[in-house]
């Protein structure tokens, strides 16, 4: 046991602490299992895979299957790179549009304001997959099927209401006699946007990119599925494809190959969680 | 003409007046301070001079200009807001530099005039820290320092003091004097402590419902209120407000009753008001034990003792609610619901007539404070 908490609110007796830590196995348990189970897949060799009696534990474990997926799929550094590619390209548009939207709808008094922040709302029930069939149509009517852009442009689309709504509620706690100070010693709107608005609103905007990223990084398999047919532009999810054999899966190997492709989302998450959180909750402003 | 005119100035916001035609003149270097209970239109007067609000009717001009319609800077006011705004991530020199850095003044320049400003605010072992990492007090100083860098032609307050606590307070309102002094600049302050306005200003502004109570030196004030809002809001504890009733007018000044007995009060006379019910203010610092010329006795029901002095609080006879309150010596002889000789004195007090209007009190402003008489011009 760690050391006695010191507030009498984080105190709790033993049948509770025990009810908490099986309530966290029990939900951490079905997240997380799905993950174990693949990385151990990745681990045993093929022939291994459907012997029966199945056995969870390999009973070889080795990282071939992270070394021989390269030759199998001779692309698949290029598709991983692609999934980055779009994600970052996504995330930074994204983020180039959101602020000043957002700043907008957080300061600025404008007819219409209230409806268009309710139609942002409404835009996310909708799925990208309902909306798949025109866009493929517009797509085609534009000339960019398999191109990087049919495939980030959406994606951007889909993150930006989402982004505007965060950071709006964000800038919303900026305290408005911040910029009026700004205003008195004759900044101009953009330059304390620029000096002002736009530092204390950063920890705002990390939370904006990283959702964006996360968001963009898991959804692009269903437009690059649709919108490209251009191996060399394939994002990994698409590219994962590749294992798929004429007679079998090659799962040890598609596996391990997944795991690669997680592995950018998660060290973004490790290395930002911490503004993430931050974001989230924090007030940031005091003065 | 001062440096800065008021004239006629309105503020609406939709259907409601806030501000309703205030016409006021300050002269430069002068001190004035707006004073008024909360919602009295203060705050935005203040901000409409500042260039932050737009004003409805009516024209502000600084030095002779009409700045209704130019943007604070131009209007040559630099303003210490309420909550200080300073800006969070830059370090206390950037904090001061920001005017400067907006007008794009050379590197050397500009950070003579930050040191500058550091050293009179005796802030120079702090440039390199956060506004985060400062005290209350140290932050107000930061927020001033910024103000005054860009040597503003008239300071804005806005409350300045109201998020310190008590002891800081009064810490702080020797320093803005002190800084008034030296830099001789025109300031304007707001607030609705009475204690800051009647400690610092030259002139003091007392702004009732959007509408110039009165405007006057703080002893002015203090001594001729000219109507009860303003009687009632100097003085701490507030005047006792005594109904009576007019009996005659005469050279000596107005003679009144309370409570059947007579009482004549020095003040210019007004004939033709006999019979009509007056107030009469007396202060509770000038309640006497004892006698006086009206004798009352009450008994107390709540006393205060400060030490230094003891304030004692009794209903008035006739009328349960109203509070009577007197302040007294600090070891003086008093005890709650045991009956208590008081005494008021007629020089001591204040008569205003049913519409809430005062009659002059004969009370020479130069037997008061001569000084101070001289310097409010």
């Amino acid at each position: 046991m760690m050391s006695k908490p010191n507030t009498m609110i984080d105190r709790y007796r033993w049948y509770e602490l025990a009810g908490i830590y099986a309530g966290v196995a029990l939900f951490l348990g079905f997240v997380l299992a799905p993950f174990v189970e693949g990385f151990l897949v990745s681990l045993k060799p093929l022939t291994h895979l459907f012997s029966s009696p199945y056995r969870f534990w390999p009973e070889k474990a080795s990282f071939d299957a992270y070394f021989t997926m390269w030759e199998r799929v001779p692309l698949l550094g290029r598709y991983i790179f692609n999934s980055i590619l779009i994600a970052s390209v996504g995330t930074l548009i994204g983020v180039i549009l959101i602020t000043p939207a957002a700043y907008a709808f957080a300061r600025f008094e404008f007819r219409g304001r209230g409806p268009l922040l309710g139609a942002f709302l409404a835009v996310n029930m909708f799925s990208g997959a309902v909306l798949l069939i025109p866009l493929f149509r517009l797509m085609r009517t534009l000339g960019l099927l398999n191109t990087y852009f049919a495939m980030i442009v959406p994606g951007v689309a889909f993150i930006i209401p989402t982004g505007i709504w965060l950071l709006r509620t964000y800038m919303l706690r900026i305290p408005q006699e911040l910029e009026e100070a700004a205003l008195a010693d004759g900044a101009s709107r953009f330059y304390t946007f620029r000096r002002v608005i736009l530092p204390l609103a950063m920890p705002g905007i990390s939370v904006v990119a990283i959702y964006s990223f996360l968001t963009i990084y898991a959804q692009q398999f269903i437009y690059a599925l649709t919108f490209n047919s251009k191996t060399e532009y394939m994002p990994l999810p698409v590219g994962l494809y590749a294992f798929f054999g004429r007679q079998d899966v090659i799962w040890n190997e598609l596996m391990a190959a997944s795991f690669l492709g997680v592995l950018p989302v998660f060290v973004v998450f490790i290395f930002l969680q911490r503004y993430l959180v931050a974001g989230m909750t924090a007030g940031a402003l005091k003065t | 003409m001062g440096q800065l005119t008021f004239s006629n100035l309105r503020k609406c916001f939709g259907a409601v007046e806030i501000i309703k035609g205030i016409d006021l003149d300050v002269q430069k270097g002068e001190f004035v301070v707006f004073v008024g209970p909360s919602g009295c239109g203060k705050s935005t007067l203040l901000r409409m001079l500042a260039g932050l609000e737009a004003i409805t009717s009516g024209e502000i001009r600084i030095d002779g200009v009409t700045v209704n319609e130019l943007p604070p800077v131009k209007r040559g006011i630099a303003m210490v807001f309420q909550s200080y705004a300073l800006y969070p991530h830059m370090t206390v020199f950037e904090n001061i530099a920001f005017p400067l850095r907006v007008e794009r003044m050379r590197e050397d320049a500009l950070r003579e005039k930050v040191e500058a400003a550091a050293r009179v605010l005796q802030l120079q072992e702090r440039l390199q820290q956060r506004p985060g990492q400062l005290s209350g007090g140290q932050r107000q100083r930061v927020a001033i320092g910024r103000a005054i860098v860009r040597e503003p032609k008239i300071f804005l307050f806005d409350e300045p003091l109201s998020n310190l606590d008590a002891a800081l307070r009064a810490e702080m309102r020797i320093e803005l004097t002190k800084l008034h002094k030296r830099l001789k600049a025109t300031m304007i302050y707001v607030t609705h402590d009475q204690v800051e306005a009647m400690t610092m200003a030259d002139r003091i502004v007392v702004l009732n419902a959007g509408e110039i109570a009165q405007n006057g030196a703080p002893l002015e004030l203090y001594h001729k209120p000219e109507n009860l809002f303003v009687a009632g809001f100097i003085g701490n504890p507030k005047m006792n407000f005594l109904p009576v009733k007019c009996k005659a007018a005469g050279p000596e000044g107005m003679e009144v009753e309370y409570e059947g007995r007579a009482i004549t009060v020095p003040v210019a006379p007004r004939p033709g008001m006999e019979g009509r019910p007056l107030t009469l203010g007396i202060r509770p610092e000038h309640i006497r034990l004892g006698g006086g010329d009206l004798a009352m006795t009450v008994t107390p029901t709540v006393i205060e003792r400060l030490g230094a002095s003891t304030v004692v609080y009794a209903a008035l006879p006739g009328s349960e609610s109203e509070n009577y309150c007197a302040l007294v010596d600090g070891a003086a002889p008093v005890r709650a619901d045991e009956p208590l000789q008081t005494g008021i004195m007629a020089a001591d007090c204040h008569l205003f007539d049913e519409n809430g209007v005062a009659f002059e009190r004969r009370v020479e402003m130069t037997q008061i404070d001569p000084e101070l008489l001289a310097a409010a011009g």
